[in-house]
């Protein structure tokens, strides 16, 4: 309330002098007591506890699941049979180690990130200057202290929440606050009960445009209003990600499968007449044999190298999972300010000589963006360029002058660059024009005006002014038409009403221009008092209009254009006024040409608004004061029953409302936005989008990505980057849980069968984390099948990453061909080698016992234990050879899901590559001299390598053919019950 | 929440949108709108029979279900997603806008089953190739047989052979095993299933493959002391124990000419002595080349494995001795390291008294 008392109630307040400021001893005091003047930054998660994150998170869990079970059943073996296979034991220490390579991988990146992150913060510590026992001094802005005398200037940061006590001409950006893009004059007077909207109170945080002002600290640090909505974010308890829903989801489905298997092939061996121990050893090795050890880490590199390649599009992804998240999106609720535009005022429209002109607002502005010859854009020219305080810093010559850096208040810099580049060098203008009086502009005269020496005869005086339109109207009685002066009529009251209108109702601000050549009874030297004044200053000649708006970005409109075929809805939600905000709206195709607002339909039929069916106006600009009334259902309603939606002057907590509103729909929700006051909403959405460039630290904190470049458009390319990504990954876990099966029934056959085991633990291992890698990721780099930004955002809970028909597919039909051409090649050897199919059944007692070293074979010849079990362990290499060659098809195969693989074509070299790479990782595994001791892997005939071949061919045609029935009759049974 | 659910649940279940693909081309697109409306419209059809009154009840049972979900759902909202998946599960099985049981589930299975066969006549074909490939008579790859491993009787689940002489049912078993492996090697079956052929060179006997070969005859009576002929204990009884030697048969071997494959044991570890002496029967110690080449087990039926014997006859009592018996010939390999069984074979003899 701070904001409603006077000065002496102030002065007891806070106990403070308001000429000479707190003692020091009495500001060191408040300064133990209070705490340094910042903002308690978010509870940081301790980096160890985000390294556990990465390590016991999601898909890591299973893992490491499967690594205790094989860690207990090896302790089984261990406790029963003293003489027990490692094998368990192995298999928990590299699952183990997968794992935390896995996490150590991930937090690495993620602390990648984060570092990029740490360098936006402004590492230069920001100065204020107070005032104490009377002196002036430049302090820490952390040491600033309740009730502390605090002068600002122009060009200030807002140390921290102050009463104004005295004010020249200050004005205040205050858009990362409240999202208001023009600057807010302030004064000492009391305005308005809200303190957000009142005069007298500047905010810790904000920017200090022009003019001085004292003031009194009444919060700092977290007790500010920035630091409440900061802690407001912190609070936000933030949902799951798609990714992670999914990949939950997907762990669900393959632990249902691992457990039925596992308890299906429990009960069988039981039955089977197996022991106890023996039949858990079997549940569990077949629940961890479900396991894809290789799967965590190549999502893990998949997210990575999108997020890598995001970031090269200027798309910096803090959160690894949220790569994804883009691509899910449906909503997409924009700030305005600096993402949809450039976040600088631009002159947009000119009215003069009854006629409206257009000026290039485009981004990339060369040359000469306005010319005219009529006389009347001269002088109106001059008056925008010498009644204007705002000038170029020095020393940016080489700059195009879109580029320099002004001082002064938006509006006067647009104007300043717009003359500079149209019309001549403002800065001779200036010279030979020297100003000798000027009463600055202010809210209450809501003009300016300058007195400058007339060109031609340094004798005489011109009066010069600009300002609120209709205010300037009211000095004149004369106007210009084509350097003419003609007497003020109703004629031309009317068209400047329309031009008004016509200008303001485009959401740009409106400033009018007049002028008065002095008569020579005020000669050179003549002492012009702005105070009392002593100078005509009716009967002006009006000039024209012109009108600035901080335009869209070029490439804006574009990337709403796609999001829009893309089945994203684009909602812009910002703190500015609803004019300005439908108009850009408008303008950047939020609300697109021909739909209409209820008001716009009204006016269109002649009703009153009340009466428009709600079906007709298919967009809205909502305001904040309304939002605040609705009920929750009432905004549902909104958000469901409008495609094209504009909220204006909303506040952070509205914000955060719509947001939840939007999710309360089902809607995956990317928030946009630079301030503070967009940060609550950032961190509640799905995706936070933050700032790179304009985006405040806070924010930046808030937000899941960061746009480098703070264009609009980046996302289009994020969404694409992650629908794409969505799409891979499926096709990644098909590929890799396809081999799960060869990997599996091996173990199952040797249960249940009683054969020799066609595929070890160790095969297994150099499957999974050896040569499915490589391939496996190379489907990362897959280019889309169709154009994905055509089709519909997916629906979170119909269009899942694995659903039952990827299983299907991988499980029940890729992956049996690829056992049973494992098998083949198991027999083949097995028979080349003298023992026979039907010999085999059973065998196994007998074959894994160590003392029996006669076994006799198909053809009457006896074995030794290790003569069989290096045949066993030739047949596993080849068993692994064989799932190697039919995982080539499998790769081929899995490229597309719909597409054929000849529509597709094989432009992928990362995946040739990663054919090549695991064709000689299995080469080198099996010839490479020592692999018989090392893993037990022995050298092939090259016939044995052919086994797999027709196999190969099979997989590749009967999914093309596959294929071809899903492409051929779309809705077919085919499609519905394979298409993953 | 329940809603929601049946909202989703489109007319058809099999025909639902839920399969509508999120990446097809517009034209497509356009097309499968078609032919989904079509098919909606079928399957309107076939629901129209069902009595209106049966969904009604159903309606109201599933209203009051609802009310009740409401009450405890705000309790327990993890209960609530529990019962939509049982829902869901029931669905599954009984789906009742179709009234079909399994409706889903039974088009699966039909899709698998036919998968499968078509895959079980692939696997078919494939081992019908492999048969036609591999001979039934002589293996195609041998050399993972080879070199030949060594056995010994009585082959009772351990290589240590621990009795005490005056307990003999600690070496009662041992003589079982022997006796039972030598019914093979009786002399009047020998001498009635196989040929005497003539000592020192190959039995070799060309002819097609097909054809049946003969086997030399390897009569128990060589085992002489071992043979368990006149000492049915062999040995075991007096602290002299008999131990079979034979070598694992592979198809094709043949040792080097004029050089048949010897035995010789020593004390693997510890005091050479130990052994003393040792007897083998045959006294040559050595496989004779009349029983090499071996014709395999289809058309070589009666092959009957040569044998040696050793004889331990003053071993060290009360200690355990380990013995190692090795193949010596040319062609023989009886070191490898990973493969105790190859050429050799050790055991230990632990005698008590």
């Amino acid at each position: 309330d701070d904001h409603k008392l006077t000065l002496e109630e102030l002065s007891t307040k806070y106990s403070v002098n308001l000429t000479t400021g707190h003692s020091h001893q009495r500001a060191k005091e408040i300064l133990i007591r209070d705490g340094p003047n910042t903002l308690t930054p978010p509870p940081t998660t301790p980096e160890w506890v985000k390294f556990c994150k990465q390590l016991f998170g999601g898909f890591s869990l299973l893992l490491w699941t499967g690594a205790i079970l094989c860690f207990v059943a090896y302790g089984i073996q261990i406790y029963f049979h003293e003489e027990a296979a490692k094998d368990n034991l192995y298999l928990s220490i590299v699952l183990t180690v997968v794992v935390v390579i896995t996490g150590c991988f991930s937090y690495y990146q993620e602390a990648k990130s984060s570092k990029i992150m740490e360098s936006f913060k402004n590492m230069v510590p920001q100065q204020a200057l107070v005032i104490r026992e009377g002196e002036k001094m430049q302090i820490n802005v952390q040491d600033v202290v309740l009730g502390d005398l605090v002068e600002i200037k122009g060009g200030d940061r807002i140390p921290a929440d102050l009463r104004l006590i005295s004010a020249r001409g200050c004005k205040v950006d205050n858009s990362s606050l409240t999202g208001e893009s023009e600057p807010q004059s302030r004064s000492t007077d009391f305005t308005h009960e809200n303190p957000l909207e009142t005069r007298n109170i500047c905010f810790f945080s904000t920017n200090c445009v022009e003019g001085t002002a004292q003031g009194i600290v009444i919060a700092t640090g977290d007790s500010t209003v920035m630091g409440r909505i900061a802690s407001l974010t912190s609070g936000l308890e933030v949902g799951q990600t798609p990714i992670a829903a999914e990949i939950e989801h997907f762990i669900r489905l393959i632990t249902v499968v691992a457990v039925f298997l596992g308890v299906t092939f429990f009960v069988l061996s039981l039955l089977l007449g197996y022991g106890w121990l023996e039949a858990i050893i079997f549940l569990i090795g077949i629940i961890v044999a479900n396991v894809p050890e290789g799967l965590l880490a190549t999502v893990t590199v998949c997210l990575t190298l999108t997020a890598k390649r995001m970031a090269k599009k200027n798309c910096l992804v803090k959160n690894l999972e949220a790569v994804e998240t883009l691509g899910s999106t449906s909503i997409i609720c924009s700030d305005k300010t600096g993402t949809l535009t450039q976040n600088r005022m631009i002159v947009a429209h000119m009215w003069f000589d009854e006629t409206v002109y257009e000026v290039d607002t485009s981004e990339e502005q060369t040359g000469k963006t306005f010319a005219n010859n009529s006389d009347t854009w001269f002088i109106l020219a001059q008056i925008a360029g010498l009644c204007n305080r705002a000038d170029f810093k020095p020393y940016q010559e080489t700059l195009p002058i879109a580029k320099r850096a002004t001082t002064g208040d938006a509006s006067e810099s647009a104007l300043l660059k717009f003359i500079e580049q149209s019309y001549s060098s403002v800065a001779e203008m200036r010279k030979k024009n020297p100003k000798v009086a000027e009463i600055p502009f202010n809210s209450t005269n809501k003009y300016q005006m300058s007195i400058h020496f007339r060109e031609d005869s340094s004798q005489t005086h011109v009066l010069m002014m600009k300002g609120a339109p209709e205010r300037i109207l009211e000095f004149c009685s004369t106007f210009l038409l084509h350097g003419q002066e003609y007497s003020m009529d109703d004629e031309l009251k009317e068209d400047f009403q329309n031009a008004y209108l016509e200008l303001g109702g485009l959401g740009e601000r409106v400033l009018g221009f007049c002028f008065l050549n002095l008569p020579s009874s005020f000669p050179k030297g003549f002492p012009f008092n702005t105070d009392e004044i002593n100078f005509p200053m009716d009967n002006l000649c009006f000039v024209g209009l012109i009108s600035m708006i901080d335009p869209p970005r070029t490439t804006v409109p574009d990337a709403v254009n796609k999001c829009r075929s893309a089945g994203i809805k684009v909602i812009m939600v910002t703190g500015d006024h609803p004019i300005t905000a439908e108009a850009i709206a408008k303008r950047v195709g939020i609300i697109s040409e021909n739909t209409e607002t209820a008001q716009e339909v009204a006016a269109r039929l002649r009703i009153p608004v009340s009466k428009v069916n709600p079906r007709d106006a298919k967009a809205i600009v909502v305001h904040g004061s309304e939002l605040k009334d609705l009920r929750s259902e009432q905004l549902d309603q909104i958000l469901r029953n409008h495609t094209e939606i504009v909220f204006a002057r909303t506040s952070p907590q509205q914000k955060l409302i719509i947001v939840e509103g939007c999710q309360r729909l089902g809607a995956i929700v990317a928030v946009t936005g630079d301030g503070v006051n967009d940060s609550p909403a950032l961190k509640k959405a799905d995706i936070g989008i933050a700032m790179g460039i304009s985006g405040s630290d806070v924010s930046k904190q808030a937000a899941d990505m960061i746009l480098l470049d703070d264009n609009f458009a980046s996302i289009v390319t994020g969404v694409e980057e992650g629908r794409l990504i969505f799409d891979n990954l499926k096709k990644s876990i098909m590929y890799t849980l396809t081999s799960n099966i060869p990997e599996i029934t091996p173990f199952l056959l040797f249960i249940i069968l009683g054969i020799p085991l066609p595929l070890g633990t160790i095969t297994i291992l150099c499957i999974d984390l050896g040569t499915d890698m490589v391939p496996a990721i190379s489907l990362a780099y897959e280019s889309a099948e169709s154009d994905i930004m055509k089709r519909r955002p997916r629906n979170p809970k119909t269009d899942k990453l694995v659903n039952d028909r990827l299983i299907g597919m991988a499980y029940g039909q890729i992956g049996m061909i690829q056992a049973v051409a494992g098998f083949f090649t198991y027999f083949v050897i097995m028979a080349e080698n003298g023992f026979r199919p039907i010999d085999l059944l059973g065998i196994r007692l007998y074959w894994e016992d160590k003392f029996l070293n006669d076994l006799e074979d198909s053809y009457g010849q006896q074995w030794t234990y290790e003569q069989r079990k290096v045949v066993e362990f030739t047949c596993q290499t080849a068993f692994f050879v064989t799932i190697v060659l039919v995982q080539w098809a499998d790769l081929i195969v899995s490229k597309t899901r719909r597409n054929s693989v000849f529509q597709q074509g094989m432009r992928n070299k990362i995946l040739i590559f990663g054919i090549l790479e695991e064709t000689f990782l299995a080469a080198f595994l099996s010839y490479t001299p020592g692999m018989d001791v090392a893993l037990r892997m022995y050298p092939l005939k090259i016939s044995w390598w052919f086994c797999a071949v027709p196999y190969s061919i099979l997989i590749f045609v009967y999914d093309e053919i596959r294929k071809l029935l899903i492409r051929q009759r779309p809705g077919g049974w085919v499609e519905r019950e394979t298409y993953y | 929440m329940r809603r929601q659910l049946r909202s989703r649940r489109t007319p058809s279940f099999p025909y639902s949108y839920r399969y509508r693909l999120d990446d097809q081309d517009e034209l497509n697109q356009n097309y499968l709108a078609d032919e989904e409306e079509e098919a909606e419209e079928e399957a309107r059809v076939m629901v129209v029979p069902k009595s209106e009154e049966e969904e009604e009840e159903n309606e109201k049972e599933e209203e009051e279900e609802e009310k009740k979900e409401e009450e405890e759902g705000q309790g327990q909202p993890t209960g609530n997603a529990w019962w939509q998946k049982l829902q869901i599960m029931s669905e599954y099985l009984w789906d009742p806008e179709r009234r079909m049981f399994l409706a889903r589930t039974g088009l699966i299975l039909l899709i698998y089953f036919f998968f499968y066969a078509s895959l079980a006549a692939v696997i078919t074909l494939c081992m019908y190739t492999l048969f036609l490939t591999i001979s039934p008579y002589i293996p195609t790859f041998t050399e993972r047989v080879k070199p030949p491993g060594v056995m010994i009787r009585p082959f009772a689940h351990s290589l240590n052979f621990n009795f005490n002489v005056s307990e003999p049912e600690t070496w009662q078993h041992y003589v079982i095993s022997l006796n039972g492996f030598l019914q093979g090697y009786n002399d009047s079956l020998q001498e009635e299933m196989n040929v005497d052929c003539p000592p020192g060179q190959y039995f070799i006997q060309d002819g097609d493959e097909d054809e049946d070969k003969k086997a030399c005859q390897f009569k128990r009576s060589f085992l002489k002391n071992c043979s368990g002929l006149e000492d049915p204990t062999f040995g075991y009884s007096t602290g002299q124990p008999c131990i079979l030697l034979k070598m694992n048969r592979i198809v094709g071997f043949r040792p080097e000419l004029g050089d048949p494959v010897k035995v010789s044991c020593k004390v693997q570890r510890g005091d050479e002595n130990d052994i003393r002496s040792i007897r083998y029967y045959p006294e040559s110690a050595s496989f004779d080349l009349r029983y090499y080449p071996y014709y395999g087990k289809l058309t070589h039926v009666n092959y009957t494995s040569p044998l040696v014997a050793m004889h331990f006859t003053d071993v060290v009592k009360n200690q355990a001795v380990p013995v190692q018996c090795q193949l010596k010939g040319k062609g023989i390999i009886n070191d490898v390291i990973n493969d105790r069984f190859v050429g050799r074979v050790i055991f230990t003899l632990n005698i008590e008294t």
